[in-house]
């Protein structure tokens, strides 16, 4: 089922959970409002009514990591902050994504001095960074939307039961994310090349050359 | 919008005319030192300064006046005793700022102002004491103005000063264990490599030491890994 089945472990059935897990995860984001400075007014924007993050599912701001799987990292970071900004990480459960807001939080933006992490990206894996100072809420739903993209384009059930090799040989972007960085793009069957599997016929179409990828 | 009295609205003639009243760094004009258009008075106060005179004589060093401002350099020992002397003889009850000037000269390198006001008359006055490098104590006010026990922790952070009585002589904005006073003129503007640490970059990790981490390569991990792309 789940577990190692030869290939990727990408049977029919594993897909199938995938689209239905990938589509639940991607419409219920819980954003733990990381907010440090003025990006986090328009983040507030951002769950407010006019621009509404209801409609992506995702305006239960939380703020226990516990309950939060997308941290947005809103303004500029310190060194001192950087400590506690990371131990919030570390105690978001899995699977979990990181959105560097805003200049400061991206590249340090113009607090180019001695108590400013130049990046966020220098201590969390960063998913998406918006650009702007402050970007405005549009620019945040974008990339709500580009995580969503992301997530529904995982292969979540070998990534939750199933770490080593197989995730390694999971496809999860297409080849032209490299040409247009930034488009997260659906991946398309024929450009996928998965390895062939160690056992044939391991799951119901027999060939996984091309295999649909959950979506 | 544009009066034509006032100094800083263009000639209507020639709008594009820009005029600036900038503020020379080094010796004023003469009629600058009261025809200042940005000059209130409210830093003017030479009753208070003959006060200060004949309380502590020589302890007054000397007293600048530029855009109908004062500023009284007076001795370092004494600061406490004229701040006690001002608050309650003088009636300057509002402690609104301290903090350090780094003028990276030879002599007399650093400098600490004192922004004092009286809400009772409605005069500021701006008193500044020299320390030199080879002594960086200063006397701490606290005991008279409690107000000022964040604004000398954020001198010290900053320029190093050794406030002496302060009750409380921890560093305002860095940590603790910092090695080095910012806001010197020679600290460079980026840091010091290596004297403020980052966080793990894996949940138990070791610190990371190198405040450029990204643009070196490292790339943190989720501990739910991403798979590797296609174009890798």
């Amino acid at each position: 089922m789940a577990g190692p089945s030869g290939g990727n472990g990408q049977g029919f059935f594993t897909t199938r959970v995938d689209a239905l897990l990938n589509w639940a995860r991607s419409n219920s984001l819980m954003p733990m409002p990381m907010g440090l400075a003025c990006c986090a007014i328009e983040m507030m924007g951002f769950a407010g009514p006019k621009y509404d993050s209801a409609r992506f599912g995702s305006e239960a701001m939380r703020f226990s990591p516990r309950q939060a799987d997308l941290m947005i990292v809103a303004g500029w970071c310190s060194y001192k902050m950087s400590h506690a900004i990371r131990r919030v990480w570390d105690q978001m459960g899995d699977p979990k994504w990181c959105v560097a807001m805003g200049a400061c939080a991206s590249t340090g933006g113009m607090h180019r001095c001695y108590g400013v992490v130049q990046g966020v990206d220098n201590f969390l894996p960063v998913d998406v960074y918006i650009s702007g100072c402050p970007p405005r809420p549009e620019s945040v739903l974008h990339a709500l939307m580009d995580i969503q993209e992301k997530i529904r384009n995982e292969y979540s059930v070998v990534q939750d039961y199933e770490f080593g090799k197989a995730r390694e040989r999971a496809p999860i972007m297409p080849e032209n994310t490299s040409k247009f960085p930034g488009q997260l793009e659906k991946p398309k069957a024929t450009d996928l090349t998965l390895e062939a599997p160690d056992t044939a016929a391991d799951d119901a179409e027999g060939s996984s050359s091309v295999e649909p990828v959950a979506a | 919008m544009s009066k034509p009295d006032d100094p800083r609205a263009s000639d209507p003639q020639d709008p594009e005319e820009l005029r600036f009243h900038f503020t020379p760094s080094d010796e004023p004009k003469p009629e600058q030192e009261t025809d200042n258009p940005h000059a209130k008075g409210t830093t003017r106060v030479p009753e208070v300064i003959e006060a200060l005179r004949d309380e502590f004589g020589a302890a007054v060093l000397d007293v600048e006046r530029y855009a109908n401002e004062d500023t009284v350099y007076v001795e370092k020992r004494r600061i406490r005793e004229i701040c006690r002397f001002l608050k309650e003889e003088e009636n300057f009850d509002y402690f609104i700022d301290l903090g350090g000037i780094d003028n990276f000269s030879e002599e007399d390198r650093y400098e600490v102002f004192y922004n004092l006001v009286s809400t009772e008359r409605q005069k500021r006055i701006r008193l500044k004491i020299r320390v030199d490098e080879e002594d960086m104590r200063v006397p701490s006010v606290v005991e008279v103005y409690r107000a000022a026990n964040w604004n000398e922790r954020e001198a010290y952070d900053m320029f190093g000063f050794t406030f002496v009585d302060h009750p409380d002589p921890r560093r305002m904005y860095m940590p603790e264990d910092f090695e080095y006073h910012p806001l010197r003129k020679e600290f460079p503007q980026l840091g010091v490599p290596g004297s403020l640490p980052l966080p793990p970059q894996t949940p138990d990790g070791e610190l990371t030491m190198d405040p450029f981490a990204a643009a070196h390569g490292s790339k943190p991990v989720k501990s739910y890994e991403e798979p590797a792309t296609d174009s890798e």
